[in-house]
Formats: C-alpha cells, sequence, structure tokens
C-alpha cells in the first residue's frame, strides 16, 4: 500500500521551522513542472539548470514570508514565472541565444514518438523538424505571451491558475492566448494542414 | 477554433521534451552543494547586515495590542508634556526687600497653597571688583 503524500502546507510549515529536509521534498515534487516551465521558456536545457537553482535559493530565502495566502504552487510558479521574465530580458541583450541548445533527447521519446504518429510516414520524418519549428516559433513570442502559452497549452494549467500566477485578470490571460495562437498559427501553417 | 486546437495539441507535444529522472535527483544534490558553498562564501557585507537587522526583529504581536500600546504611549508622552508645562516657573516676582515671592495661583501643591516662599538675599550687592584692589 502506498503511503499518503504528505501535503505542501505541512512541507512548507516545517521548511519554516528550519527543517531542510522538508524543502528537499518540495524540491523533488516542484521541479519536473518548473523545470517544464522554464526549459519551454527558454529553449535552453542550460539555463534552465541554472534558472531552477537560482528560483529555489529564492524560494528557501523568501519561505518565512510566505503566508499561504495563495497555494504553495501558485506562489512558486509566481517565482518561476517572474525570474525567467527577468533573465530573458537580459538574454535578449546579450542576443546569444541558439537554437542548438534545444532538445534533441526528445526525438528518441517513445512518448514523443507514438504521440506523433499517425500513420503519415512524411510526418514522422519530419519529427525533427517540427521540433525545430515548435522551438523557433515559441521563441518569436513576446515573454508575457510564451509564459501564458507554456502555462495553458504545453503544462495544461486553467485560465484562473494562470491569472493568478501572473496577477493579470483571466481576460487578459484569454487575449494573451488569442494574440500568441494566431501568431503561432502563421509559423506553423504547414504543420496544421497536414 | 479548429486550427486553435490543432496549434494546443501541437504544443502538448513539447511536454514531452523532459530530462530523464535522474537528473531530478541530481539537481537536488548539486542545490545542496551550492547553498553550502553560498553560506561558506558569504560576503562579510551580507552578514554583518544579517547580524544588524537581526537586532530590529521583533516577536508577532497582534496587530491590535500594538495599536493599543502605540496610542497608550501617545497619550501619556502628552500627559506628561502639559503636567510639566503646568509648574513652569513664570510668576517668580523679586520683592523689594531682596525676597523672592512665588506667585500663590499658580502653585500646584495644595499643600504650599497660600505660603509665601522667600529666598534670603545678602541684603547688600555682591560687589564684583576685585577684592585685592586698592
Amino acid at each position: 500500500m502506498e503511503m499518503p503524500e504528505t501535503p505542501d502546507e505541512e512541507l512548507v510549515r516545517r521548511t519554516q521551522a528550519g527543517d531542510a529536509q522538508a524543502f528537499d521534498a518540495l524540491i523533488l515534487r516542484f521541479s519536473p513542472r518548473l523545470y517544464g516551465l522554464v526549459y519551454h521558456m527558454t529553449s535552453s536545457h542550460e539555463d534552465t539548470n541554472d534558472l531552477l537553482q537560482d528560483i529555489f535559493s529564492k524560494a528557501y530565502r523568501s519561505i518565512k514570508g510566505f503566508q499561504g495566502k495563495s497555494s504553495f504552487y501558485t506562489w512558486m510558479h509566481t517565482i518561476a514565472v517572474n525570474m525567467t521574465i527577468n533573465f530573458l530580458k537580459k538574454r535578449n541583450r546579450r542576443k546569444t541565444m541558439s537554437l542548438d541548445d534545444a532538445d534533441n533527447g526528445i526525438l528518441n521519446n517513445q512518448d514523443f514518438i507514438e504521440a506523433t504518429s499517425s500513420g503519415d510516414p512524411s510526418r514522422e520524418a519530419n519529427l525533427s523538424e517540427l521540433q525545430k519549428r515548435l522551438n523557433e516559433s515559441m521563441l518569436k513570442l513576446s515573454h508575457d505571451h510564451r509564459a501564458v502559452v507554456t502555462m495553458f497549452d504545453i503544462q495544461g494549467m486553467p485560465h484562473a491558475e494562470i491569472s493568478k500566477v501572473l496577477k493579470i485578470s483571466e481576460g487578459t490571460v484569454r487575449s494573451r492566448l488569442f494574440y500568441a495562437h494566431r501568431q503561432l498559427q502563421n509559423y506553423l501553417q504547414e504543420f496544421i494542414d497536414k | 477554433m479548429d486550427n486553435e486546437d490543432s496549434i494546443t495539441k501541437l504544443l502538448r507535444l513539447k511536454r514531452y521534451e523532459q530530462p530523464p529522472e535522474e537528473y531530478f535527483q541530481n539537481f537536488l544534490t548539486e542545490f545542496q552543494t551550492r547553498q553550502r558553498s553560498e553560506v561558506i562564501h558569504r560576503p562579510l557585507m551580507h552578514i554583518a547586515w544579517d547580524r544588524f537587522s537581526s537586532l530590529f526583529v521583533m516577536p508577532p504581536i497582534p496587530k491590535l495590542a500594538m495599536a493599543s500600546s502605540v496610542l497608550a504611549a501617545v497619550f501619556t508622552t502628552a500627559f506628561i508634556l502639559n503636567w510639566s508645562d503646568d509648574v513652569e516657573p513664570s510668576s517668580l516676582t523679586l520683592t523689594s526687600s531682596g525676597a523672592v515671592q512665588l506667585d500663590s495661583k499658580n502653585q500646584t501643591s495644595p499643600s504650599k497653597v497660600g505660603s509665601t516662599v522667600h529666598y534670603v538675599l545678602p541684603a547688600s550687592p555682591v560687589s564684583y571688583a576685585s577684592a585685592r584692589s586698592f
């Protein structure tokens, strides 16, 4: 029988009381999801790794001020999105981003191959091209639009949760999604038609 | 709308771009190592600032109790300032006999009401001339 998972609130309370192991448990619980969030906004594993370290460091330093007005999940996402957007603004100034950083392991991922397999051989042959175009399209979006697309389309978060994370209205979330999708349709038209 | 759904489906494929499982265990180890090294290599200024700010850390006091203590402190201060204004020796007068008299209507102590305070001054004025002068 599987042991019930300790609730986030309990781990947060223990961390606030000085239990470092409780924070380790929070890292293991949240890092896969936050990794996805940061990676899809930066398109670089190296940057994601560094940023994620900084994000958890910041969360650990500020956790005493966390009063539980929002869920810990929302609080962590807000820190992650804000730090990633700040990082992207600085990186834009450097303009050294290369798509070589983009994930190549995905092409050997069985789940990905199955998900994209539609019985159409030309489509399967274009996996690499699709991945490249997806990453390029994401990088063409503004930081704010990219954040919304990442949370809604890739991570499957509801509008209400995104609005809490970004501290904007649900209407603004929907409008950003609308414009971002319109832009993406232009970039990815050939994959949509197929 | 169909196009929107297609976009969402295409973007969901990006979910599979995840590092292998062991990455997250290594990530935790790296985090702990970095945290320890941060503690060791912390700039002196940060340590000094932390110590300084810890001097001003207040225990958690309920807001109402805090507000009432501040109000009490303000009223007490105002009362003390008012009271000390009342006893200013503004009504001391020097009589022709050389005595200093306190105006009785300004006295605050009931035991001294009606009494005259006399300060004995030398009858002849003090000479500031040097005693050795001829």
